[in-house]
């Protein structure tokens, strides 16, 4: 009696678990592009002209602690910078939180506590901006276009961006709200109005090739690092720093999306100290620093 | 607080195995009538002799830690269901698609991987439990490790044995076959974390079944299987269904193998975990309050469910 219990009620697990999973709309899912979106990357307010030299950066005070919330991509670019300016800056201690821009915007919504914040996209700026995060105006300070990239040994033979629509591919990409994701829809939605090149059903043919969405552009790098995905699209930048283990095609410029990197200071933290970072991230030795990352400068 | 309370009572456990071997042993005539009298209890008593005050005091002690953890417990658990009621706004199609397919995703693949973790594990803690085999320490440390693995480890070593430049992946490769992407890979990474719950508990059950009942079944002429399903089931079905409900639990919760392992699509790879961090990546936070509402309310009925049930299998039924 007691057994029959037991596997009665497992046989009613299993069956109320496979209810909802019936025929789930996966092929509707997928190829489910809106090609219509207004391209997101656009002007990210009027930049700054670079100042001039500022070795070290000037922080006020000769240092203190620094927060940086910054998106995914910035990771490398940004570490090396915290080393050298720390290096300068003894008193100077910057901290951290890479991740997704949206994921970034919801954590200071929800009231994480920083200096400064540097995003990749206008939108998420924006957001920010909204939602009085933002102490002073954000100015853009680097620019950054996509690459496809491929496991070092190439599994599925990608050549040009014209093969991410090869039936059967193992494509990752960001997730469509994280900046990276989204540019790298814009781009396939414009390779797909050219039907001469790149065949008819080019944007349906790559969004059925997706097997995975990822969190931040870095967690997309990894997937094809590892050699799991056959191709991913990433910021150049990223394909710079994993240039050992990934092949990069590159992105036509007329299909391509450029990033507009903003950075504000936050309201509520360090102001001077913020300002002393951005003004760094702005001169020339900063600009250098970012370009040497893959990054495009500003101006 | 009472002296009661600072008595050892027959515990539960007691019972459980107490009162069903008692009724089946009263069915079988000629059986040793060995059942063991409950044990007396007077020793464990606390001598009276105790200051009242000091008893008071650690008394009012017990009670205030036990209530900080329970606040520290309620009031995420809390915030979570409030807030996510005031997120009623965010029920727009996207969530509703999302919350049907990443609900039935994570039903379904729980429901195998409970499947796969019974009809193997139970085996397994068979052996454990009840044989004496060459490298059985082993294979038991081996079954531990998972619970104390973090889910990025379990993750790693997923992809390294079952990626496609993995140990084992690699052939499979070879051979045509990717894990990764699939739904099969997230029922392997819910396997590899939760099996050892239910493994664990299970061996313990059959630990302490008496064996001279099963040797009185069978004295009387039960197969080993019959002896099984009429004696051994029924004693160790309360920690069956125990480990079950932990191992369950766990692979509900199974994040962070998966999202490495077998990446993150809607209706295929994306469980619940992963779509309420996708859609909190998302900056999309009505959505992930509600989902995780939604998953919270679900667990807790599983809980109750289980509880219910398992009370009554106690009872012999």
């Amino acid at each position: 009696m007691n057994s029959r219990l037991v596997i009665s009620l497992l046989a009613f697990v299993i069956c109320v678990g496979l209810v909802p999973f019936g025929p789930t709309p996966v092929a509707a899912q997928r190829g489910a592009w809106d090609c219509s979106a207004q391209p997101t990357g656009g002007e990210a307010g009027k930049a700054t002209p670079p100042s001039t030299s500022m070795p070290g950066g000037g922080f006020p005070r000769g240092g203190g602690e620094l927060t940086v919330f910054a998106a995914a991509s910035l990771s490398d670019a940004f570490e090396a910078i915290e080393r050298d300016l720390e290096v300068a800056n003894p008193d100077l201690s910057i901290t951290y939180n890479f991740g997704g821009s949206q994921a970034l915007v919801t954590q200071l919504e929800e009231g994480a506590e920083a200096d400064v914040f540097a995003s990749a996209n206008v939108a998420q700026m924006a957001a920010a901006t909204e939602a009085e995060l933002i102490a002073g105006d954000a100015v853009p300070f680097v620019r950054n276009r996509l690459a496809i990239v491929t496991p070092a040994n190439n599994p599925a033979g990608i050549e040009s961006p014209a093969d991410l629509g090869t039936d059967g591919i193992l494509l990752v990409l960001a997730q469509p709200e994280v900046p990276a994701g989204r540019y790298a829809r814009e781009s396939v939605c414009k390779m797909g109005t050219d039907v001469e090149t790149y065949g008819t059903g080019f944007t349906d043919r790559v969004a059925a090739n997706v097997v995975s969405e990822e969190e931040d552009v870095r967690d997309v790098l990894t997937k094809v690092a590892l050699g799991e995905a056959d191709a991913g699209i990433v910021y150049v930048s990223d394909a710079t720093t994993a240039a050992d283990q990934v092949q990069v095609i590159d992105i036509p410029d007329e299909v391509n999306a450029v990033a507009a990197y903003p950075i504000a200071a936050l309201a509520g933290g360090d102001e001077e100290l913020a300002s002393a970072f951005i003004a760094y991230l702005l001169s020339d030795e900063g600009q250098a620093h970012l370009a040497s990352f893959g990054f495009e400068t500003v101006e | 607080m009472s002296s009661r309370s600072l008595t050892v009572e027959p515990t539960g456990d007691a019972m459980i195995q107490g009162s069903p071997r008692q009724m089946r042993q009263s069915a079988l005539p000629n059986a040793p009538s060995a059942a063991p009298a409950p044990r007396p209890i007077a020793s464990a008593v606390i001598p009276k002799a105790m200051n009242g005050l000091a008893e008071r005091t650690r008394g009012v002690t017990v009670w205030t830690l036990a209530a900080l953890l329970v606040l520290f417990l309620a009031v995420p658990i809390g915030a979570l269901l409030v807030r996510a009621l005031g997120a009623g706004t965010g029920w727009d199609a996207r969530t509703y698609d999302t919350l049907r397919q990443a609900l039935g995703l994570s039903m379904a693949t729980t429901a195998l991987t409970m499947v796969v973790v019974i009809v193997s594990g139970t085996p397994l803690a068979y052996l454990l439990a009840r044989r004496r085999f060459r490298g059985a320490a082993v294979v038991e440390a081996l079954v531990d490790l998972p619970i104390v693995l973090p889910p990025a480890v379990a993750g790693i070593a997923l992809l390294v044995a079952f990626g496609r430049n993995g140990l084992v992946g690699q052939w499979l490769a070879e051979g045509g076959v990717t894990l990764g992407f699939t739904t099969i890979a997230v029922v392997m990474a819910q396997v590899f974390v939760s099996a050892p719950f239910y493994v664990i508990a299970a061996r313990a059950g059959f630990a302490r079944v008496d064996r001279d009942v099963e040797a009185a079944a069978a004295d009387l002429g039960a197969s080993p299987g019959r002896v099984f399903r009429t004696v051994t089931l029924p004693l160790i079905a309360p920690s069956l269904i125990a480990g079950a409900v932990l191992a369950w639990a766990r692979a509900l919760g199974e994040f962070g193998a998966t999202i490495m392992f077998a990446g993150n699509f809607p209706g295929v790879t994306q469980t619940m975990p992963l779509a309420i961090y996708a859609r909190f990546g998302a900056g999309d936070m009505p959505a992930a309050l509600l989902l995780s509402g939604v998953l919270l309310v679900a667990s807790l009925a599983v809980l109750l469910g289980v509880r219910v049930v398992g009370a009554r299998v106690r009872e012999g039924f």
